[in-house]
């Protein structure tokens, strides 16, 4: 038997930040309303009555439920075979109030325990410009704090966002990820409820990020947040979204929609470290609009969860603006983490960078799934695709399946892609020099990922570290 | 969205009326019938199938064309007669409308068979019965079954063990009529073998429109070596619909060459299934669309078995409005460890107006392998223009120069001297080389 990882040199600064490997804080169910199993017209009218939303958001939740029936699920990607909508619940209401508060003491004890456990209010006060929480189907918690909105920041729950800032709200919402996009998209255009609302004034630039947390503790519940971030221009500002849920027998379903605007000049980053538990369904929509001279990254961790099928996106629509994806993956043992990116180049001397590294190890699977296509009048137009994915076990697999459609003579692609395992002679090396099995390939492992790694904030690449960590224990047999 | 539409043509009473005419055994009319019913029972592809969502499916539409009934002209013509000179073939067949005109044998030797393939099912009807359909069959998809129903004629080579056949075996298929044909091909290497197989397509202007497809049959067993080069030099009122799909035993080799460079639209499909320890594929492809060809290209390396090595490469030139997709896939199995594996595309456009697609695909199912693959598209580059330009060269030479050196990766590994050159020649008259086209 090897011997637990050693703890890392910074993990005190992460006090509370760490995950139990089991999800072992599963806490009892009470909620103040529970939808019936299903989705269906019914369950869409409570949702909206229940938010007391104008009627224009029920019209186009309708609508999105019609287009989610005529479209139906893809045919193509992992097998989703074990997700039925009829044996979901897509609505759970924890408390009765609408709305949320920006004091941890207002919310329920029991809640308030879960983020408690996940470290989430010491991070508040440690690292983050403003917090926002979401419990199965509503956001509980939202604070910013006040220098940033003293500036003109807005970080609401979505519901909020559409409650105190309607014309904002109406001007943007679903403008990038309309309900026809995909099937899961429709649905949870259908049936959303909480996300974070962002809007970020012309030319103020929020230098520490902002956090939302996702959890789910009910059982066969769909979580359907829906965040809107809008970066008017020269804005900066960095989200981070992080997701968990406590272990089950029976499935859960995660559907999220997030849409970004990035103005001109603007320089947006989002960045998600998933890691629901191992029986959860994550399925997640994620596009950015790039302006003219833009920036916009996308840093998407995928280490928890059954199936993930999740491909940010950038459209640079703007002269000049840049996209960048970097991905990493992580599939264990009955996992199939369907990741990627998607790259639309609309516009000319926009560049773009993807970089996906991902790992297989038991019987998982990772695959790399990616668009690049550069539209007719794009000139000039430069993208660079590299994947690369490590395989741990005999059993384990990997997929590569990158799309390039190129239109215009004047486009620089360039997408390249390797598969190898865990190297033996490095290895012993490190052995050689008294570092255990175990240690000395995680150590590799971490190596392998360190490009994405570095982009995050430091609190964050040690968490991250500290998860892959977790998951490569008892990788020696 | 183009939709294809059934063929009336396309029947029960089409398929008897061959098989009539050609004396057929039962075995062989029965396969028939049955690749009609899976004809019927599969839906026709459309763009909504990942397979063919970038596949202009219109311009491999069927309606309305008739089964053809033979050349109208029954002499192989200048073209053809200066490829049956320029291409040191040892074994010649020339095919036209679906009728075998010319057979020229040099070689009796050592039991080696290479015939039409209607003769071959009277003559060695073992052999064909054991292998016909055994690699391609009707299941294959829409256009392969119905090729597996309606295949009017074609190609059947047999090396026996330890034979080598060094100069090439090969097959000329033309056409001076439209219509609907169909050609079928098989080669089989036994042990230790060795073969090369020339499959060229080509014609002269003609009236009407010709949908042609070929489907073409490698069994190599333990050791066989086989070369296969197809040609698809069509005219312009050509649809060519093609599938090359090899079996390999232990430590067989194939080296193939896809060349496009003819016809309306192509189709090509490009199957090699590990299926020994020690096997090889080299999979090279070359294809330059102009005004405003279409074509489609998919690679398949199947590492069914362990230590086995795979390399493809496909480089293409596009212009004027033309479009070209290359989708590749590296299929490793659970199990089939030490495997080397390589894909590699390359496009260059040379103008605004066209469209390159490059999807190469990897699902890997064993961790001990070497995997990787490569995809760029770009212009020609500036520099190296300038460059060429600097030394006093006109910009449209150094166009030329610098395609053909960009192609030349691809034909400096094609090792039949004569090939390449020809393939050359046709690209330097594409690219409108002064003083090359008289020389074709």
């Amino acid at each position: 038997m090897a011997d637990a990882p050693m703890p890392h040199p910074d993990a005190d600064k992460l006090t509370g930040m760490q995950h139990e490997k089991q999800y072992d804080f599963q806490l009892s169910e009470s909620y103040f309303y529970k939808s019936e199993k299903g989705l269906n017209k019914e369950v869409i009218e409570k949702i909206s009555a229940f938010k007391e939303e104008p009627q224009w958001m029920l019209d186009f939740r309708l609508r999105a439920l019609e287009i989610a029936e005529r479209k139906g699920p893809p045919k193509w990607g992992p097998d989703l075979s074990g997700l039925n909508f009829d044996d979901i619940y897509f609505y759970v209401r924890p408390q009765e109030q609408q709305g949320t508060t920006n004091s941890w003491e207002d919310i329920p004890e029991e809640v308030r325990e879960t983020y408690r456990r996940l470290g989430i209010p010491e991070a508040e006060q440690k690292v983050l410009a403003g917090v926002g929480a979401q419990y199965e189907s509503e956001m509980v918690y939202h604070s910013l704090k006040e220098e940033w909105e003293k500036q003109g920041v807005i970080f609401l729950d979505t519901d909020t966002g559409l409650k105190e800032h309607p014309e904002i709200f109406k001007e943007h919402f679903a403008t990038v990820v309309p309900p026809e996009d995909n099937y899961y998209a429709a649905v949870n255009s259908a049936v959303w409820s909480g996300g974070s609302f962002v809007y970020i004034p012309a030319g103020v630039e929020v230098d520490v990020p902002l956090q939302a947390y996702f959890l789910l503790n009910a059982q066969n519940i769909g979580q359907f947040e829906r965040t809107l971030i809008i970066a008017e221009p020269g804005a900066k500002m960095h989200y981070i979204e992080g997701c968990t849920a406590p272990t089950y027998n029976s499935d859960s379903f995660h559907s999220g929609v997030i849409e970004i605007i990035a103005k001109e000049r603007s320089d947006v980053r989002y960045s998600t470290i998933q890691n629901w538990s191992h029986n959860v369904y994550n399925l997640v929509t994620q596009r950015a609009i790039v302006h003219e001279q833009a920036s916009m990254g996308w840093l998407d961790g995928n280490l928890g969860s059954k199936v993930t099928m999740k491909y940010p996106s950038c459209y640079l629509v703007g002269n000049g603006a840049y996209g960048e994806i970097m991905s990493i993956a992580f599939a264990g043992d009955g996992q199939h983490q369907d990741a990627g990116g998607k790259v639309v180049h609309a516009a000319p001397n926009t560049s773009s960078s993807i970089v996906s590294k991902s790992i297989s190890k038991g019987e998982g699977c990772s695959s790399y799934r990616g668009l690049v296509q550069i539209h007719e009048g794009a000139t000039n137009a430069k993208s660079n695709v590299e994947c690369d994915a490590l395989l741990l076990d005999e059993t384990s697999k990997t997929n590569t399946y990158p799309y390039i459609e190129i239109n215009e003579k004047t486009a620089h692609i360039g997408h390249e892609a390797t598969v190898s395992k865990l190297n033996e002679e490095q290895i012993f090396y490190l052995q050689s020099r008294g570092i255990e099995e175990d240690e000395a390939m995680a150590l590799i492992v971490r190596g392998f990922l360190e490009p994405v790694a570095k982009e995050l904030p430091l609190e964050y690449a040690v968490e991250l570290n500290r998860l892959i960590e977790l998951e490569m224990e008892g990788s020696v047999g | 969205m183009a939709t294809l539409t059934d063929n009336p043509a396309v029947s029960a009473a089409a398929v008897e009326a061959l098989t009539e005419r050609l004396q057929e055994p039962a075995w062989l009319a029965e396969e028939r019938r049955a690749a009609l019913r899976t004809f019927d029972a599969t839906a026709w592809p459309t763009e909504r199938d990942e397979d063919w969502r970038y596949t202009q499916l219109k311009r491999f539409s069927i309606d309305g064309l008739e089964p053809t009934d033979g050349p109208a002209d029954a002499t192989v013509g200048d073209r053809i007669a200066m490829r049956m000179r320029d291409s040191d073939a040892e074994g010649i067949l020339v095919n036209k409308n679906g009728r075998t005109i010319e057979t020229v044998r040099k070689l009796e030797e050592q039991g080696v068979v290479f015939e039409d393939l209607n003769t071959a099912v009277r003559e060695h009807e073992a052999l064909v019965r054991e292998h016909l359909y055994s690699v391609v069959d009707a299941k294959s998809g829409k256009y392969h079954a119905l090729n597996a129903a309606l295949w009017q004629n074609g190609t059947f080579v047999y090396v026996p063990a330890g034979i080598e056949v060094e100069l090439p075996l090969g097959t000329f298929t033309t056409a001076d009529r439209g219509g609907l044909s169909a050609g079928r091909t098989l080669i089989i290497a036994d042990e230790n073998a060795k073969v090369t197989f020339l499959d060229e397509y080509t014609s002269e202007p003609f009236d009407g429109h010709l949908f042609h497809g070929s489907v073409t049959e490698i069994v190599l067993k333990q050791g066989a070596k086989a070369r296969y080069l197809s040609l698809q030099n069509w005219g312009r009122n050509v649809a060519h619909m093609g599938k090359m799909h090899a079996r390999l035993a232990r430590d067989a080799r194939l080296e193939s060459l896809t060349v496009s460079l003819g016809g309306d639209a192509a189709r090509v499909e490009v199957e090699s299934h590990m299926q020994g320890p020690g096997s090889e594929s080299e999979m090279l492809g070359l294809y330059f669309a102009d005004q405003g060809q279409h074509y489609n290209q998919y690679t398949l390396q199947h590492h069914e078995a362990d230590h086995a090595f795979s390399d493809v490469l496909f480089k293409g030139a596009l212009r004027d409005a033309s479009h070209a997709v290359y989708s590749g896939v590296i299929v490793v199995d659970e199990g089939a460890q030490k495997t080397d594996a390589y894909q590699t595309n390359r496009n260059l456009l040379l103008d605004e107006d066209s469209e390159a697609v490059s999807i190469p695909q990897l699902e890997i199912g064993a961790n001990d392998v070497r995997c990787s693959h490569g995809s760029t598209t770009g212009p020609v580059p500036e520099d190296q223009r300038f460059y060429l330009m600097s030394r006093g060269m006109q910009p449209e030479v150094a166009e030329h120069l610098l395609v053909t050196g960009f192609l030349y990766e691809v034909m400096s590994r094609v090792t039949l001297p004569k090939a390449a050159e020809y393939v050359e020649r046709v690209v330097q008259a594409k690219l409108g080389v002064p003083g090359v086209k008289e020389k074709l």
